[in-house]
């Protein structure tokens, strides 16, 4: 069977040994340009299977948070080769877990699978102030600000940052995206937001169809 | 005799009867509201009551006065004071001054050997001090840091008490000890490997996994057990990790511990109340093997077929949707209160609660509460309830043996029982031996439940 198949299947059986033994094999043979994107390829091709596990209830978050474990370990193996070449990113992202919430690991997957699929992310971290948002997209210019949380007293920060952006006569220049546990369309609408998310996949898909939106 | 006095005997025969299975005079109603909630409704600022806890008192009093619920609201573990002190990572204070839970890791995959052979120990000698950073220092700084913060955890937990007996005896409420603990796995998952680095363990080293819990188990009943020796009381488990789990991973790492350590708390003469925290759908015939009368309180999942499958041998709570009250219309919020009562109510292991605490005031919660209070108290009167429950006819549970045993195996050198340390102290020969036994026993279990607060 084909490496790449192979290497496909471990990450989405989540076989950790296998993975590795596999990568360290192709990267021994010191791959061209294209091949490397071809392995970066059969992984994030893996991840797509364990996103299908988890819609059909045969893989659970944990499971999500070890193939996300897997996934950046294997672009830490992968790095020294990808970065002797300049990447495209699609487009720009800034993120952060809003005022008055410290929750970060939905933030972090997201995260993770935005730049995989080639976002630059700009992770402002937790608890972070809609001044903060403000400043960091006046200095970016991001497509794209993803705002997180997951307490439900969140919500109206959400609301603020949004605010605050419109204040400083940013809101039109960026698409927003919330989400974590608490967000609904009822809140999205009242934060004014342009979309939202309980599931970070889902998420990363919502910013890529912008970024194509925009460009065609 | 008053009818404040009248009142509490009332709720604590309700509550009596409940925990027995037995059908009480009407449904017992849970405060809904917490510390952060009631705080809010008195218009008082988050973090200067948390602070100074003093504060609070008049907070209940309103709280208890205009939401009359069966139990006093509010109380917290989680006071700035002392993880302040310590310079906690786990547990901080948000810029709104909400006490928070970041994702954090005191336990490297290398600690698990040692952990698992001496779990007290290891978390004292190595596990602290990267979580609280103020503990990573030379020996006489930590000693006196820890003084401070242990005299800060006791004066917290004392007032909170003071005030309690002051609410019991101004609202009527019902005395029944109480104590809460954590599931050993999620004890491991929490604070110690987090939330990321337990997903990866499970794959990477599932027999170091399974051995910490199991080291784990006995420590975390020992912290479940009631403060005074009683015939009654409730040990309160909050469930975290499960539904995140696939149901072998939750068979494998997360069942076995937990349902052990329900199985003990049990036979200490315990009601354990499990936080049945998520949606546990999946895992309804592994909650069916627990004790009867063990309390489970669900957030999310199908109230129909857990009482179906589980209302005739535990006591269900929960399931009223939180957000229901803070958006809802009163008539939604009693519609709701009425269809949950008529699943799950007869037969009368049924508690009213909401799915989780209320965390704010926002909405139209204040009015629907007091309505949906109002409401459960007449409709949940039972036209057909047992005779009171009579304690006095039960053999008092084996509590203090259980624990007995678990001390005199916890295998550390911080951890002394009276016997290990009355053996190295010949001086106290011929001294009142049980008035001093007492007092150094309390000393040590008043640190082995701060040490264990630290850690969840």
């Amino acid at each position: 069977m084909d490496r790449l198949l192979l290497l496909t299947q471990a990450i989405s059986d989540l076989d950790e040994e296998k993975v590795f033994q596999i990568l360290d094999e192709l990267i021994a043979e010191n791959p061209s340009d294209e091949e490397v994107q071809e392995i970066v390829a059969a992984c994030q091709r893996g991840m797509i299977i364990v996103g299908e596990l988890f819609d059909s209830d045969d893989y659970y978050v944990a499971d999500l948070i070890f193939a996300g474990e897997l996934m950046s370990k294997a672009v830490e193996v992968l790095k020294p080769i990808i970065c002797s070449r300049k990447k495209d990113t699609i487009g720009t992202i800034v993120l952060g877990t809003v005022k008055g919430d410290l929750h970060d690991i939905g933030k972090n997957i997201f995260k993770g699978m935005a730049e995989t699929e080639g976002f630059e992310v700009h992770d402002l971290g937790i608890d972070v102030e809609p001044d903060v948002f403000v400043a960091k997209v006046k200095q970016i210019e991001p497509q794209i600000v993803a705002m997180s949380a997951v307490l439900t007293i969140a919500l109206n920060s959400m609301k603020n940052t949004v605010d605050a952006l419109k204040k400083a006569g940013l809101r039109e220049k960026v698409k927003i995206i919330i989400g974590g546990n608490p967000v609904t369309e009822d809140s999205c609408k009242r934060i004014g937001a342009d979309a939202f998310t309980t599931i970070a996949g889902e998420g990363v898909d919502i910013c890529k169809k912008w970024i194509v939106n925009s460009i065609a | 005799m008053t009818d404040v006095k009248a009142l509490a005997q009332e709720r604590q025969q309700m509550f009596v009867n409940v925990y027995r299975g037995k059908i009480p005079t009407r449904i017992p109603i849970n405060s809904i509201l917490s510390l952060e909630a009631c705080i809010e409704y008195a218009g008082a600022n988050q973090a200067e009551v948390l602070w100074d806890m003093t504060k609070a008192e008049p907070i209940f009093e309103k709280v208890n006065t205009d939401f009359p619920a069966d139990t006093p609201a509010g109380g917290t573990r989680r006071y700035p004071s002392f993880y302040q002190i310590l310079g906690s990572r786990p547990f901080v204070m948000s810029s709104e001054g909400v006490m928070q839970h970041p994702n954090v890791q005191g336990m490297e995959p290398e600690d698990y050997d040692d952990f698992i052979a001496a779990p007290y120990d290891t978390m004292i000698e190595k596990i602290y001090p990267r979580l609280y950073t103020e503990l990573d220092t030379d020996p006489n700084t930590k000693a006196l840091i820890l003084a401070k913060a242990m005299r800060a955890h006791g004066d917290e937990f004392a007032l909170l008490a003071q005030i309690g007996a002051r609410m019991r005896a101004k609202f009527g409420f019902a005395s029944i000890p109480s104590s809460a603990t954590t599931a050993p796995f999620d004890f491991l998952a929490d604070f110690l490997r987090s939330f990321t680095g337990i997903c990866s363990d499970i794959r990477r080293y599932p027999d170091k996994v399974i051995a910490a819990c199991e080291a784990l188990t006995p420590i975390l009943i020992k912290k479940g057990k009631l403060p005074v020796p009683s015939k009654i009381g409730v040990t309160s488990i909050p469930l975290h990790m499960g539904p995140y789990l696939r149901t072998k991973d939750f068979e494998k790492f997360y069942w076995p511990s937990l349902k052990k350590q329900v199985e003990v708390l049990t036979e200490m003469g315990i009601n354990v109340s499990l936080f049945v925290e998520h949606d546990f759908m999946r895992f309804l015939d592994h909650l069916s093997e627990l004790p009867e009368n063990t309390i489970l309180r669900f957030e999310y999942g199908d109230p129909k077929l857990v009482s179906e499958k589980l209302g005739s041998k535990f006591i269900i709570s929960g399931f009223y949707p939180v957000m229901l009250l803070h958006t809802g219309t009163k008539e939604q919020c009693i519609d709701k209160a009425k269809e949950l009562i008529d699943i799950l109510a007869p037969g009368g292991r049924y508690i009213f609660n909401t799915d989780k605490g209320a965390m704010d005031m926002h909405g139209n919660i204040t009015e629907n509460l007091k309505a949906v209070i109002e409401f459960v108290r007449e409709y949940g009167k039972y036209d057909n309830p047992d005779e009171p429950y009579d304690l006095s006819k039960d053999p008092m549970p084996p509590a203090e043996k259980i624990v007995a045993e678990i001390e005199a195996n916890l295998n550390s050198k911080y951890y002394q029982t009276w016997e290990q340390y009355r053996a190295n102290h010949p001086e106290l020969e011929g001294r009142p031996q049980e008035v001093i036994a007492k007092k150094i026993k309390k000393l040590e279990d008043d640190m082995f439940n701060f040490i264990i607060n630290l850690g969840s």
